[in-house]
């Protein structure tokens, strides 16, 4: 494994089911579902990586497990220096919070909040002060373009202002990996390649993975990894693959 | 940080209730059901126990006797059939022992009445053996109950009667006019009394409109005289006298009869209210368990919708603690909300609810609000808010990101 990747795996495998149903656990036996097997990965800082792959493939699987908002059944997860597989619950949340940003497909945003407040609320959790919060939520939407923006509650926003917001709320911890997940899925192409744009500017300091079924969004990261039923099947460029 | 923590969940929850407003306001409206139910049973509950209190204090008596349960008897004369007979002779007897002072039999029946102009209509009777005890405020008592003559019913009959204000307005009377009193209109027609006073005493005693005439000629203008019946007979005991004892000799001598102290006889009387009051107490139970609902579904509601975004909190490294600290805010407001707004409604409702009592059974204050009522219904509030809190915090403690999200 790559000990210098801002986070890496190492033959991870997850399965999901299996067991026996019913309440006592002695109804019929459940299937096992391999999701992932065996999967390799390594994403270093300064690097945008693609993840692709049909419906099913386990892309999503991955992301959690790199996100270590999962853990592997067999295999390592290395997450900024740190492997996850045996922390608890709550030592995986303090670590996500140090270390990883997550942009998802449908935003996520609090419709409560104002684009200035979704953004700081992961430093609550840190215990940052407010006046800082709010600077550096403010500073990060006005870096993103939404600096007249910042007092809008998400439901006053266009998708692309949303997901920018979205994008600030997972760089405001300043986290070493930033997963997004089908993060131009629910936009329009020029909005999307403008979100795109936007990641690929926050990789310089650290890794960005990358889940997509749209070649053009693929096409703008450094290489891509691809799978198929839940195994890798290529590591490379979109033009070696094609 | 705990106190930083605790303001930006404070400010997450108060943004949350200012923008689900319809929510918010159903839950503050459960809670200040719930609270409102709870304030005005636990204000009647102290205003009837403190009302029983001092009306059996100001009653002057020490102990009640009684032959068993008033039993109503529909379609006989006087309409009650009561459990003393021989209560002359009784009182007579009571009177005579070293450690009691005076002892009144008391006759409670339905009569017949009637005044110029009005129709014949039924009002309560309360036959007392003199008007010691009985408060007149305006007029003068009656003078006495010479009618008995030492057990021959021979004596004049005075015809004076106390009317209470209800039964004043009922006949449209006053002070010395004259009206018609009998258990059956024929007797009423042959008995003429005059009105010499107005008494609230018989009314508040029966909750009903009532007259107050001198004990033997109610049972004469009743046709119980052969029977000599009283309801109950009242005891005072002597100054230097313990009533606890007093009451062990009394059973001890007349095995017939129960005897109660003042506190026997409100319990006594409460528990023959025990259907009304378990009533009640069920409707409250009711009301506070559907403002709680309310309230918790307006609240888990509100979670639901922002499970996703909670979801995706969490998949950012919020705690389930402050997610939790959120929740419990967000009902902590809405039970404080909801419980100020219960007890400013409670007020306006105790005081409309004393007048509707007092209209219609003639008892003042019976509804009585004050701090412990008050407490009762910031308990209820707390309660609620906590209860509903828990739950909404259960949920987000235990939502587990991927599989709200789903993505």
């Amino acid at each position: 494994m790559d000990a210098t990747a801002a986070v890496a795996c190492e033959g991870v495998t997850r399965e999901y089911g299996g067991g026996r149903a019913g309440p006592l656990g002695r109804g019929p036996s459940r299937p096992t579902v391999t999701a992932l097997a065996d999967v390799s990965f390594a994403a270093a800082r300064g690097e945008v990586v693609g993840v692709a792959g049909p419906s099913g493939s386990g892309k999503s699987t991955l992301l959690h497990l790199l996100a270590a908002l999962d853990t592997p059944t067999a295999g390592r997860v290395v997450l900024d220096g740190t492997e996850t597989t045996a922390l608890s619950s709550r030592e995986r949340a303090r670590l996500r919070l140090d270390a990883v940003g997550v942009v998802f497909q449908r935003f996520h945003l609090l419709s409560a909040l104002s684009a200035r407040a979704n953004v700081a609320v992961p430093l609550v959790e840190r215990g940052v002060p407010r006046p800082e919060r709010r600077e550096r939520a403010e500073s990060l939407l006005a870096d993103l373009g939404l600096g007249d923006r910042t007092a809008h509650v998400p439901g006053t926003l266009s998708g692309g202002e949303r997901q920018r917001v979205a994008i600030a709320r997972a760089l405001v911890t300043d986290p070493a990996v930033v997963v997004a997940d089908e993060p131009t899925g629910e936009l329009d192409t020029a909005t999307g390649e403008r979100v795109l744009d936007l990641l690929a500017e926050t990789a310089a300091d650290r890794a960005v993975v990358l889940a997509s079924h749209d070649e053009q969004a693929l096409a703008r990261t450094d290489r891509v990894v691809r799978l198929r039923d839940g195994r890798r099947v290529s590591d490379g460029t979109v033009d070696d693959d094609g | 940080m705990t106190g930083r923590r605790l303001r930006a969940a404070a400010g997450l929850a108060a943004a949350q209730l200012r923008h689900e407003r319809t929510r918010t306001l159903l839950s503050v409206g459960g809670v200040a059901l719930a609270v409102l139910a709870a304030t005005l049973l636990a204000a009647t509950g102290i205003g009837v126990v403190e009302t029983g209190q001092q009306k059996f204090a100001a009653a002057d008596r020490d102990l009640w006797l009684t032959g068993g349960p008033v039993e109503f008897a529909p379609g006989s004369v006087g309409g009650v059939d009561s459990s003393v007979r021989g209560a002359h002779a009784l009182s007579t007897n009571l009177s005579a022992r070293e450690d009691v002072r005076t002892a009144a039999p008391l006759l409670f029946q339905s009569v017949y009445v009637r005044a110029n102009g009005t129709d014949y209509r039924t009002v309560a009777a309360f036959g007392v053996p003199s008007a010691a005890g009985v408060r007149v405020t305006e007029g003068r008592e009656f003078e006495g109950d010479p009618h008995y003559a030492g057990g021959t019913y021979d004596g004049p009959m005075t015809h004076e009667v106390l009317v209470d204000g209800r039964t004043a307005t009922l006949l449209n009377v006053s002070v010395g006019d004259r009206i018609r009193v009998g258990g059956t209109i024929a007797a009423a027609r042959d008995n003429e009394f005059v009105v010499v006073g107005v008494s609230p005493t018989g009314g508040r005693f029966l909750g009903a409109p009532t007259v107050t005439v001198p004990l033997s000629e109610l049972q004469e203008i009743t046709g119980t005289t052969a029977s000599d019946p009283a309801t109950l007979v009242t005891v005072t005991t002597t100054e230097d006298a313990d009533a606890a004892s007093v009451e062990r000799g009394l059973e001890r001598d007349y095995p017939a009869y129960d005897v109660r102290t003042n506190a026997e006889q409100l319990r006594a009387t409460a528990e023959r209210q025990a259907v009304v009051l378990a009533g009640g107490a069920s409707l409250v139970v009711l009301a506070v368990a559907a403002g709680a609902a309310l309230s918790l579904n307006a609240l888990l509601s509100m979670v639901a919708q922002g499970a996703e975004a909670y979801a995706a909190l969490k998949t950012l490294g919020t705690s389930s603690r402050t997610l939790a600290l959120v929740a419990l805010v967000q009902t902590l407001v809405v039970a404080l909300l909801g419980g100020a707004v219960g007890i400013a409604l409670a007020l306006p409702a105790a005081a409309a609810l004393n007048r509707a009592v007092a209209a219609v059974v003639g008892f003042s204050g019976v509804v009585q609000f004050g701090p412990r009522v008050v407490a009762v219904g910031a308990a209820v509030a707390l309660g609620t808010g906590l209860l509903s809190g828990l739950v909404a915090a259960t949920s987000l403690v235990r939502l587990e990101p991927l599989s709200v999200l789903g993505d």
